[in-house]
């Protein structure tokens, strides 16, 4: 880096984060191919991605003794480079037919000679939002969008469905409109799940003008779709704890809702329990509902609040499968595991809550 | 038996189950800290007449009960009642040995927590300490009061259970076939504890078996097709029996 | 009285009903051919009597046997506990009474006068009545007939009259005769026995009584 950049070291990190390092990038490129021709020097930067400057800055944030000496920096290639080092664009066809130059391929030659190219996990692909550019494109925005949606879904679906599964067996009386509640709960559970996004669309955006393509709709849109499937094995769970338990709460001068809520509720957590993983599991996999209410946006920044714009792990899926870029293929099979792995652990606590409940109540 | 206090008074009690009446003009009183027998074919009413006495038959949606229930000269069949606090004065030991899923000490708690019996924690463990002391099931349980009251025997749960209807200081202890589910070791512990409670609430026992309502009661009614027929100092039921069906059913005539 | 609905539970009620009637049957017998034996001087039968009153013991055992089986197996109450006790205690008044008659009998050898005579009709009149209560009393027991049974009990006093009557006379001739002292003497102790049949008979009337009725005669047993 012989190129002055205007930071010395007690340079304040803003002050690191305004200065220029796009020449000192262009120079280490360049001397890559020192004899190359001009029109061939644009081919080298194009070797790289277009977060290859930010990479540098963030490798001397964290390195800022290296002021004033050499030092190897690693640096992400752009996707089409990415993607002939996969093996996936073949290198046999006429030249104006690839996307990528004999002279870039030549350079790559090189540096793979010099064993200058390595492959390493790729964890950006976890934080890093969504792009244009495939090699930098990441989960992380509908990662966090899927989260929060899954937050909201179920602050809202769990205590409603619960009450409501607790009032609908224990103290609705039995009557026409109880009957008639009953069976729409029932139905509600086998609407297709695209008729809650137009739902949503109809009320919650246009009605309500609540923000589009926002984890807080998306998650009232999942919480009305899950709620009966948590209402119905609860209520059936409900009705598996044995008449003796609460004829022995009442007898001891509970009331009904002591009753109730002391003794029969804890019977039905783990079939409740049961039921809301279902529930949720099926939430986060949801795809249709969500495209209706926007969540099919492009984002590109990682949301932080429920109220920012954000998309979830399906529609990721959708999107990128979608995608004209080669580099989108094998991101839109990492996002699928991603999924499942989301999934696993969310199933996996639920099912240690449901296991130490069984244990604490029998 | 008339010089004896009488607890529990019921006169011309009267119970529906819908169109089907269960109960005709049933006329008892009970007497106080006694044990009275309720003994007759299935069927007959007995279980309906207990589960009057503390209004446990609320529960049931269809059931209607007509007439006089009096406990110490109080009228509790009516609607301004407090339910729960007559429930904390008539206490129930069911068929079945039904202990909450909690532990030991929560389920003998329980009752006291929900009517505010105990100021305090040590207040409460005295509370547990005595009630189980009272059901003879301290020694056999004081080590493990944390765990879960279902890991108990039969015989050990059905204590637990009256252990929990003790704790809240009841003045009646209402008892539906408290050994049928047990073997008769178990069994002959639940009697000699019922003939210690005796001496301190009124006990009225609801059972299947001649020879225990013999062993166990000082009064004893027999019920049949919803009326009582009979009722009379246990040894003269059972020694000679005024009423030809009585004597029937007592020496295994008819069932 | 409907039956059991457990039909072995009322075959061992009726089994022992019936031993105990047997037993008095036997009782019965016993005691009349005692006083034909007296009467007649009948060695043979003396023998007979005394030989058969083995059986009477055995039947006793018997009964025993049976009731303890039925209070262990079967745990009577109310009438079927009254039926189990009181086959118990009659059958040992009933053993009583039959080891009387055997020591009446035992003690005809040593009675050398005429009892045929009008001196001592006393004696026959009061057997009579005693073998008269005894057949009314097992038939109390045998029909389930309180009032038959209270009609013994009240008539016990006649036989007491009757004895005492007996005692004045034979104290009476062995101050006359003293040569009948001995034989006298003897027919004493044979009075005597008479009427303790006649008193265990009317214990068992007592116990048929309480079978009935489930409660005790009340009063004092008339005496004479």
């Amino acid at each position: 880096m012989k190129k002055k950049l205007g930071i010395n070291s007690s340079s304040t990190d803003k002050e690191i984060k305004q200065a220029n390092f796009d020449e000192v990038l262009q120079e280490a490129l360049l001397s890559l191919a020192p004899n190359a021709p001009e029109l061939k020097q644009a081919e080298l930067i194009d070797l790289v991605s277009i977060d290859a400057t930010i990479e540098l800055k963030k490798f001397y944030l964290k390195n800022k003794d290296v002021l004033n000496k050499t030092a190897e920096v690693a640096l992400t290639l752009s996707d089409d480079i990415d993607q002939v080092h996969k093996g996936n664009f073949p290198r046999d066809i006429p030249e104006d037919r690839r996307r990528f130059s004999d002279f870039q391929l030549k350079i790559y030659d090189e540096q793979i000679a010099k064993k200058k190219i390595i492959s390493e996990f790729n964890w950006p692909f976890i934080f890093n939002a969504d792009s244009r550019e495939p090699e930098i494109a990441g989960v992380g925005a509908s990662l966090m969008g899927s989260f929060f949606t899954l937050i909201v879904c179920l602050l809202l679906s769990f205590p409603l469905g619960i009450l409501a599964a607790i009032y609908l067996e224990e103290f609705a009386p039995k009557n026409k409109i109880t009957e008639i509640i009953e069976v729409n709960v029932n139905n509600l559970a086998a609407v297709p799940s695209i008729v809650f996004g137009l739902l949503g669309l109809g009320v919650f955006l246009n009605y309500f003008y609540l923000p589009r393509s926002t984890p807080l709709v998306g998650g009232i849109v999942l919480a009305l779709m899950t709620l009966p499937r948590i209402i119905i094995p609860c209520r059936a769970a409900l009705k598996a704890v044995p008449p003796s338990i609460r004829e022995g709460a009442l007898a001891l001068g509970a009331s009904k809702v002591q009753t109730v809520m002391h003794n029969v509720v804890p019977l039905a957590m783990p079939g409740t329990l049961s039921g809301t993983i279902i529930g949720l599991s099926q939430a986060l996999g949801e795809t249709a509902p969500l495209l209706l209410i926007g969540m099919v946006a492009f984002i590109n920044v990682v949301p932080s609040t429920p109220l920012d714009p954000s998309a979830v792990l399906p529609v990721q899926v959708y999107l990128w499968s979608e995608s004209a870029e080669r580099g989108f293929v094998e991101k839109t099979s990492a996002t699928i595991i991603i999924l499942i792995f989301f999934l696993a652990i969310m199933n996996s606590f639920a099912i240690y809550l449901r296991n130490k409940f069984e244990k604490k109540w029998s | 038996m008339k010089n004896q206090k009488i607890k529990i008074s019921t006169k011309n009690l009267n119970v529906f189950y819908g169109a089907k009446q269960a109960l005709f003009d049933v006329n008892l009183e009970l007497e106080e800290k006694k044990v009275t027998a309720l003994i007759g074919p299935s069927g007959c009413g007995k279980s309906t007449y207990i589960r009057c006495l503390n209004r446990m038959n609320d529960v049931i949606d269809i059931c209607k009960v007509e007439g006089s229930i009096k406990i110490d000269g109080q009228e509790i069949n009516k609607k301004d009642v407090d339910v729960n606090l007559l429930r904390e004065k008539v206490g129930m030991v069911f068929q079945k040995p039904n202990p909450f899923p909690k532990s030991i000490y929560d389920n003998i708690a329980y009752g006291p927590r929900i009517h505010g019996l105990a100021d305090n924690k040590n207040d409460l463990d005295q509370i547990v300490e005595s009630s189980l002391k009272k059901a003879a099931l301290w020694d056999e349980v004081k080590d493990r009061l944390n765990q879960p009251g279902t890991g108990l025997s039969g015989g050990q749960q059905q204590r637990l259970c009256i252990a929990r209807t003790i704790s809240i200081n009841p003045e009646v202890i209402l008892m539906d076939e408290p050994c049928s589910a047990l073997d008769p070791i178990a069994t002959a512990k639940i009697e000699e504890l019922i003939d210690e409670l005796k001496k301190t609430y009124t006990i009225v026992i609801v059972t299947h078996s001649m020879s225990q309502a013999a062993r166990v009661s000082q009064n004893t009614g027999f019920f049949h097709l919803g009326k009582i027929l009979e009722f009379n100092l246990t040894e003269k039921i059972f020694k000679n029996p005024d009423n030809k069906l009585t004597q029937d059913y007592i020496t295994g005539r008819f069932g | 009285m409907s039956e059991h609905i457990v039909s072995s539970y009322e075959g061992q009620l009726k089994t022992l009903h019936s031993t105990v009637l047997k037993m008095g049957a036997l009782c019965e017998s016993q005691f009349s051919n005692s006083i034909i034996a007296l009467l007649k001087k009948d060695e043979e039968l003396i023998d007979k009597i005394i030989g058969k009153d083995e059986r009477i013991d055995e039947l006793e055992k018997k009964i025993d046997d049976q009731v303890v089986n039925l209070i262990t197996l079967r745990q009577p109450m109310a009438i079927d506990l009254r039926e189990t006790v009181s086959a118990m205690r009659i059958a040992a008044e009933l053993e009583r009474i039959g080891d009387l008659a055997k020591n009446i009998v035992k003690r005809v050898k040593y009675i050398k006068v005429d009892l045929n005579n009008a001196d001592f009709s006393l004696i026959k009149t009061a057997s009579e009545l005693v073998q008269n209560n005894l057949k009314k009393t097992l038939d109390s027991y045998s029909k389930k007939d309180e009032q038959l049974a209270l009609s013994v009990w009240n008539s016990d006093k006649e036989i007491d009259v009757i004895i005492n009557k007996l005692l004045e006379d034979f104290l009476n001739n062995m101050k006359k005769e003293k040569k009948n002292i001995e034989s006298l003497t003897h027919l004493l102790f044979v009075a005597k026995n008479i009427e303790r049949i006649g008193d265990h008979s009317t214990n068992i009337c007592e116990y048929v009584y309480f079978l009935i009725k489930g409660e005790e005669i009340k009063g004092n047993r008339p005496k004479g």
